[in-house]
């Protein structure tokens, strides 16, 4: 079996050496620790079906500014950790007393996370060509294991998500989602990420998505690809993905 | 009620049931909004519903640990849960149901993956019916695995007492306010026991015999535990193959 | 209390919709979200209602028990209403004694109900200056999706309905009703940038100005009210509130809370 919906506790291999994400090893023997979908093809991991997001440095996320400080913006990543910002991390030279007319309380942010030491201190920074400052259209949440799922196999879900409702999308690993494009145009992506969102456990996703988003426009279904024999190996691609997702966000393929 | 005459009669409870038998049970998984993981427990006339939020930021801040995230515990019960209206706000039973508890579940959390953040646990009792710590470890549980906390395993837990003479598992309120010993008790699956309390009188190897009346109980919750996840997705699988 | 920041992003988002006069959740301005009303609910208490108003989900126990009157009204009963925004309900939440939140919100349930003389208070007398039945209304919140205030008093007056003096269990006769004359419907409405919106989602909430909840009968008589929040409002502005106030809460009546 490919893939299995586990609790925590529950035996997945008797090969220590497989132990990867969302297991622990005792007695020689790997258990799940978390709740959620636990693959089996190489390695031994498991992907919860919840959780908080945990930064990690080269993450690229969405923040909110939560409080200025003299030379600190605040940030809320949705995490159990706050995100700090400091002043020198803006594109520009800025005075300290000019912090909050670029960055105020209730901004939201497309950030990086330059570090992350060992007593959980994020530092985030704006310097970086990628980054763009979120003025306008919307903004989502979604369940941050799960993202690797929006973005799909070398990104083949977010760029057929693109594709069809003709929006710009931008997913952060943190799982904030942020959207622009037309109101109708918009409201379509989000009902397609919402989907994904609740349908992340079930096989054949894109293809439904896909099925979904071409019935909401009222156009033709279009016949099964070969995409579908794609689905099964899927899932062991996946680790690869998560490595690429930088790659993925900026649209370009290494 | 005053004393019944007898608790158990011919192996057959007040209630109907056997010395072995657990009351029905009712399980439901991420019932709340708001919260990052939920469940509402029913165990026989106890209704309780658990939530936890977490890892989160530790308010106030002193509170927090620099390795670990700071596990906590709140069991309250409704004014309206009890024959007797009881007043609102913890009182001295249930402060020490609240740390009791929290030391049956910090065992199997991997708290140390979060340092400087908590994990916040709230249980609260709507109906009482003898039980309610019990119902309400089961219900943190899966509240913990709802919100995605990572564990060694889940933990299950259910009450052993000695009424008239025999032991029997999982004590109605009738049977513990008449009975001659109750024993609440929380375990992991393979039988690591991580919450003990006993009041009342029993022999050596009766208490031996009611150790092993409570693991069977609580192998027996686990299996609905597990269900009771599962079937949080799979319904949500076949809601959308009718799609 | 720690108040969650809200996205700029997300006000926009909901001003702009405002302004196209829609909501969110496609609601009209004064539309209610899906209500369920379930009584019965915990047989420990002498009356109890579950609410689900939309997110926002709420249980009420109502405690009946024998007790001494106020000396200043020796012949009648005593209501208590008590509400408890439990920890468990929102993040936002915290342990500890009931702040002011959770005691405006309590006091104005209270008085929708203790105001409209809903409950015939001189029928709980059970012995004049001595016994007299104790109502112990608690609202006990499990989930905050906005607007716990009308949650809360439609919870609390369908328990009442619905509930029952236990009189044989105090050996003072037989089970009766609570006697009930008429039936109060709180109906909360909230500003936002000069528009008037009814059953505030939790955003909604967030973002407005101001709050402004009236509680009223099927007299159409107006039995409390209660503006929460800073924003000033206009005698136009209230005026068209207590209006459809009073005609939101006999449909709610009417499809609800029958006696």
């Amino acid at each position: 079996m490919d893939k299995k919906l586990v609790i925590p506790g529950e035996f997945l291999s008797d090969d220590p050496l497989l132990a990867d994400e969302g297991t622990y090893v005792e007695d020689n023997k790997v258990f799940s620790t978390v709740f959620g979908i636990a693959s089996f093809k190489n390695h031994v991991r498991v992907v919860p079906l919840s959780g908080k997001y945990i930064p990690k440095p080269g993450d690229l996320i969405i923040g909110v500014i939560k409080e200025v400080t003299y030379s600190n913006w605040i940030v809320d990543i949705r995490s159990p950790y706050d995100g700090l910002l400091h002043i020198s991390e803006f594109p520009r030279r800025i005075e300290n007393d000019e912090m909050s007319k670029y960055l105020k309380m209730g901004d939201s942010i497309m950030t990086l996370v330059s570090d992350v030491d060992a007593n959980m201190k994020v530092e985030l920074t704006l310097n970086d060509q990628r980054l763009r400052p979120i003025k306008e259209g919307r903004m989502i949440e979604v369940t941050p294991s799960k993202v690797p799922r929006f973005i799909g196999r070398s990104g083949s879900m977010i760029a057929m998500l693109k594709n069809e409702t003709k929006c710009n999308i931008f997913i952060g690993q943190n799982g904030r989602i942020w959207i622009t494009g037309r109101d109708n145009e918009m409201e379509l992506a989000i009902k397609s990420l919402l989907k994904i969102e609740r349908e992340t456990h079930i096989s054949g996703l894109t293809d439904r998505v896909t099925r979904f988003l071409k019935e909401q426009k009222g156009e033709k279904v279009q016949e099964k690809e070969p995409e579908k024999k794609e689905e099964n190996i899927e899932e062991d691609k996946e680790k690869k993905e998560s490595e690429g997702i930088l790659d993925e966000l900026l649209g370009n393929e290494k | 009620m005053s004393k019944p005459e007898k608790l158990i009669e011919n192996g057959i409870r007040l209630d109907g049931r056997k010395p072995d038998e657990l009351r029905p049970i009712k399980i439901q998984v991420g019932v709340l909004n708001r919260a990052d993981g939920s469940c509402y427990f029913e165990f026989g006339g106890n209704k309780v519903i658990a939530a936890v939020y977490g890892p989160r930021e530790v308010h106030p801040r002193h509170m927090q640990k620099s390795n670990s995230a700071v596990v906590r515990y709140r069991y309250n019960m409704a004014s309206f849960s009890v024959e007797d209206r009881k007043r609102p706000g913890p009182d001295r039973r249930s402060i020490e149901v609240s740390k009791v508890s929290r030391e049956a579940l910090e065992p199997v959390i991997f708290q140390e993956y979060f340092p400087r953040s908590a994990i916040d646990i709230f249980v609260e009792v709507l109906q009482a019916d003898a039980g309610t710590r019990t119902a309400g470890i089961n219900a943190a549980s899966i509240a913990l695995a709802d919100a995605g906390i990572p564990m060694k395993s889940l933990i299950s837990a259910c009450a052993v007492g000695k009424i008239d003479d025999t032991l029997v598992l999982d004590l109605n309120k009738d049977e513990d306010n008449y009975g001659q010993a109750d024993m609440p008790i929380a375990m992991t699956p393979d039988g690591r026991i991580t919450l003990i309390q006993m009041d009342g009188n029993l022999k050596k190897d009766e208490f031996k015999e009611a150790i092993e009346m409570a693991k069977t109980g609580c192998m027996a919750i686990h299996e609905m535990q597990k269900a009771a996840l599962m079937e949080k997705y799979s319904s949500q699988i076949e809601g959308e193959n009718n799609e | 209390m720690s108040n969650e920041i809200i996205a700029e992003l997300r006000k926009d988002y909901i001003y702009n919709l405002m302004i196209k006069g829609e909501r969110e959740d496609g609601r009209a301005f004064d539309q209610y979200r899906n209500l369920v009303i379930e009584t019965n609910v915990i047989n420990k208490a002498e009356g109890s209602a579950r609410v689900k108003l939309g997110d926002t989900h709420v249980v009420v126990g109502v405690k009946i028990q024998p007790g001494i009157p106020f000396p200043d009204t020796p012949d009648q009963g005593v209501i208590i209403t008590n509400l408890e925004l439990i920890p468990l309900a929102s993040p936002v939440f915290e342990s500890g004694p009931p702040r002011e939140d959770a005691i405006e919100l309590a006091r104005v349930v209270d008085r929708g109900i203790r105001e409209s003389r809903c409950v015939d208070l001189s029928k709980l007398c059970v012995i004049p200056g001595e016994k007299v039945w104790m109502v112990f209304i608690d609202v006990h919140v499990l989930d905050d999706g906005g607007n716990i205030m009308d949650a809360a008093s439609f919870g609390a007056v369908a328990a009442l309905l619905t509930a029952k003096l236990p009189a044989k269990r105090y050996d003072i006769g037989e089970d009766a009703p609570v006697p009930m004359r008429n039936v109060p419907v709180s109906i909360t409405a909230v500003e936002i940038s000069g528009s008037i919106m009814l059953d505030p989602s939790l955003d909604e909430q967030s973002i407005a100005g101001t709050k402004l909840t009236v509680t009223s009968n099927q007299e159409g008589e107006v039995s409390a009210m209660q503006k929460s929040g800073v924003q000033p409002l206009t005698t136009e502005q209230i005026n068209y509130i207590v209006d459809i106030a009073i005609e939101k809460g006999n449909e709610i009546r009417d499809k609800f809370l029958v006696i």
